[in-house]
């Protein structure tokens, strides 16, 4: 008798730990901002704009976690208001939560939106959705990395950074500072410039780890005829371990933080370290786990982080990062529901490159890039 | 009883002989493996691993389980950094606040297996999931940051993890917590009990002892381990993801397991745990300073995970030809 009582209690618990947590899930489902003319019927079945009803978008992202979603998140509002529309804005915890993102997909088509715009884990893992959303006449565009390799025609449009061009940046900027180093290695005394990844899988980390390396690899080969591309990205590695100048690539054994701070470690400990180029802010933050914890970098050596946080804001401030680049979140989000409205209105639309900026202690606190550089 | 004393012995002999051969290996096959930085970070990684462990180690001993442990260490130090940054809270108060969440959920985990009867593993597996969604829930889905040891209240990693002039700090308490757990195990009534509700539990209660309050306090002592491995993991790598943690009780489990503590109960020890948790912290930081590419560390670290439980099993085999004789 106590244990049925017992295990009852456990029961309400958990639902009352679900009813706690069920409205934060949909922080974004906008409460209509001004009490203006459009009643919030976001479940009507309205694949037709311009009869008044409020469009419904739905909006499904990789994570929540990262501050930079809070950014996208900013700028879809941003444009829900301007176009006058009603949004959802959600996505999985963790970036590995396929089924997760999947689930909450499955949740939006089954209120039939407008318009979807999603920044998928696993394209494959969507495939069906995507193929039901082309047979309902919901138009879906990706944004952030989008969905790469998606049947034709049924992703519109991407709002997304270019990747590969962005992490060029960071190769142009930290060339500079390591150029003399670079020209005068040998292969006696071999330099070396690090790619800190925490995966080989998403779009986004592959694009900048590729784009840092062949930018560098032509910046570098300017100066010095033996540079070569090696470590643990097959797909560009341009053979010869025993060139003068080495861009490594470094793959952390898992994301976690630790181990990414043991793999930064590794870097930190590496002769001949000239440069590191970290390719998201999980990178950054484990370079400057490694260096809290007790790793020590040489007064030569140049950090270039990626995106933005509050542990990297302060690292460039201080010094120990020369900069980093960032990608532009709030027009990522903003251009993902303005895509979204577009095709809904039957317009033709086509990718948009979000753009990507440098930036270090000198300009991090211009109105312009300050915008960018979320906490 | 003189048989299985003898059988942890050889088996801890054994753990550290591979850990100082791993080591030596390391030395020889790694690039820098023998360096300051290397060695702090190995230590940097033992010490929130070794809380973890340690507190699991008590509940294995009781044949059961705590899943929950790497979530419920962020779950911990994400409220403590809610408080910190957000509610301006001293950074002690929010140390005592980590400490506190993780025993909550120990002693919750304890209430549900002992009194309500759930299984360990189901239990824990639920904890698992509440304490990584409370946290993702309390801040918002927003990463926490602690103090680095560039910053303003730079006491926190100074104290927890290294010192001014490099000494490993974290080792001091990790060390002193060993030699309080093991005085529990080993010299206290509780710690008699433990090992008892682990090798029969029916004989226990039979003379007229209240099993499951003792198995409770193991519960307990996992959870209140965990609150305090938020502490070394935030001093460490300052920065918590909410949604992370899955995975950590796994290395813990490893390491306990490594240690010769047997999954089936009754047997084990801390101090075999504290070995396991410098070999697979040792094994991963060696890999990596191989230059091995990731799925090789991947795939060796599950390799060494196999062989541990495998002399586990035989172990538990011989012991029961044993019983049997």
């Amino acid at each position: 008798m106590k244990k049925t009582l017992a295990i009852a209690l456990a029961l309400v618990m958990s639902v009352a730990i679900f009813a706690a947590c069920a409205p934060s899930p949909a922080p974004a489902t906008p409460a209509p901002a001004a009490p203006a003319a459009n009643a919030p019927a976001a479940d009507t079945p309205a694949t037709d704009a311009g009869d008044g009803e409020e469009l419904y978008i739905s909006i499904i992202s990789k994570g929540f976690q990262h501050q930079f979603w809070q950014a996208v998140y900013a700028g879809a509002r941003a444009a829900a208001e301007e176009y006058g529309v009603s949004i959802f804005f959600d996505g999985p915890e963790s970036e590995a939560d396929i089924d997760v993102q999947v689930n909450m997909l499955n949740q939006q088509l089954a209120l039939n939106p407008d318009a979807i715009a999603l920044a998928a884990l696993s394209t494959d893992a969507v495939l069906s959705q995507l193929q039901q959303a082309y047979d309902s006449g919901i138009p879906v565009v990706g944004f952030d990395s989008g969905v790469p390799d998606a049947p034709a025609g049924q992703v519109l449009a991407n709002a997304s950074t270019d990747n590969d061009a962005a992490a060029a940046l960071g190769a142009e900027g930290m060339f500079p500072a390591i150029q003399d180093q670079i020209a005068a290695a040998t292969a006696d005394s071999p330099v070396i410039i690090a790619v800190l990844s925490q995966d080989v899988t998403s779009e986004s980390i592959t694009g900048r780890t590729r784009g840092f390396a062949q930018r560098m690899l032509t910046l570098a080969g300017g100066v010095n005829d033996s540079v070569a591309i090696t470590g643990g990205f097959g797909a560009i590695n341009t053979g010869d371990a025993d060139a003068a100048v080495r861009i490594e690539v470094i793959v952390g054994a898992t994301p976690s933080i630790v181990d990414m701070t043991s793999a930064a470690n590794g870097i930190l400990t590496m002769p001949g370290l000239a440069g590191v180029f970290a390719s998201n802010e999980g990178a950054a933050n484990g370079i400057l786990a490694a260096i809290n914890a007790g790793a020590s970098v040489p007064e030569d050596v140049r950090i270039v982080g990626f995106d933005a946080g509050t542990v990297q804001k302060a690292a460039v401030q201080a010094g120990i990062f020369m900069g980093a680049i960032t990608q532009d979140p709030f027009h990522i989000g903003y251009y993902s529901v303005s895509l979204a409205v577009r095709a809904v209105r039957g317009e033709s639309i086509s990718d948009v490159d979000t753009g990507a900026r440098w930036w270090d202690a000198s300009n991090m606190n211009d109105p312009d890039i300050a915008l960018l550089l979320y906490d | 009883m003189g048989d299985r004393v003898k059988k942890i012995q050889l088996q801890k002999l054994l753990a550290f002989g591979s850990l100082v051969i791993l080591y030596l290996f390391f030395a020889y096959a790694g690039r820098n493996f023998v360096t300051v930085p290397t060695t702090l970070n190995i230590l940097a990684q033992s010490y929130f691993v070794g809380f973890l462990a340690i507190g699991v180690t008590f509940v294995i001993i009781t044949g059961g389980i705590d899943l929950s442990i790497g979530t419920v260490m962020i779950c911990s130090a994400l409220v403590g950094g809610e408080l910190y940054r957000i509610h301006d809270m001293p950074l002690w108060i929010c140390i005592i606040a980590m400490i506190l969440v993780g025993t909550t959920f120990g002693l919750f985990n304890g209430v549900m297996v002992t009194k309500v009867g759930l299984p360990p593993f189901i239990a824990t597996l639920g904890t698992m999931m509440v304490s990584m969604g409370l946290g993702s829930i309390i801040t918002n889905v927003q990463s926490r940051t602690f103090p680095t040891i560039l910053e303003a209240d730079a006491w926190f990693a100074r104290v927890f993890l290294r010192s001014e002039g490099n000494f490993p700090m974290g080792a001091v308490f990790l060390g002193s917590y060993l030699i309080i757990t093991f005085i529990i195990l080993n010299k206290t009534k509780l710690g008699r009990y433990i090992y008892a509700v682990g090798s029969n539990e029916e004989a226990v209660r039979l003379s007229g002892v209240n099993a499951s309050n003792w198995k409770l306090a193991a519960y307990v002592i996992s959870g209140l381990s965990a609150g305090i491995a938020a502490i070394f993991f935030s001093a460490a790598y300052t920065v918590i993801v909410p949604g992370t943690g899955q995975g950590f009780e796994l290395s813990a489990i490893a390491a306990v397991v490594i240690g010769g503590t047997s999954l089936s109960g009754g047997v084990g020890s801390v101090t075999g745990t504290i070995i396991g948790v410098f070999i697979m912290s040792v094994l991963t930081n060696g890999l990596v300073s191989m230059g091995l590419p990731a799925p090789y560390q991947v795939f060796f670290t599950g390799v060494v995970v196999i062989v541990a439980v495998f002399m586990d099993i035989q172990r538990t085999k011989k012991a029961n030809q044993v019983k049997r004789k």
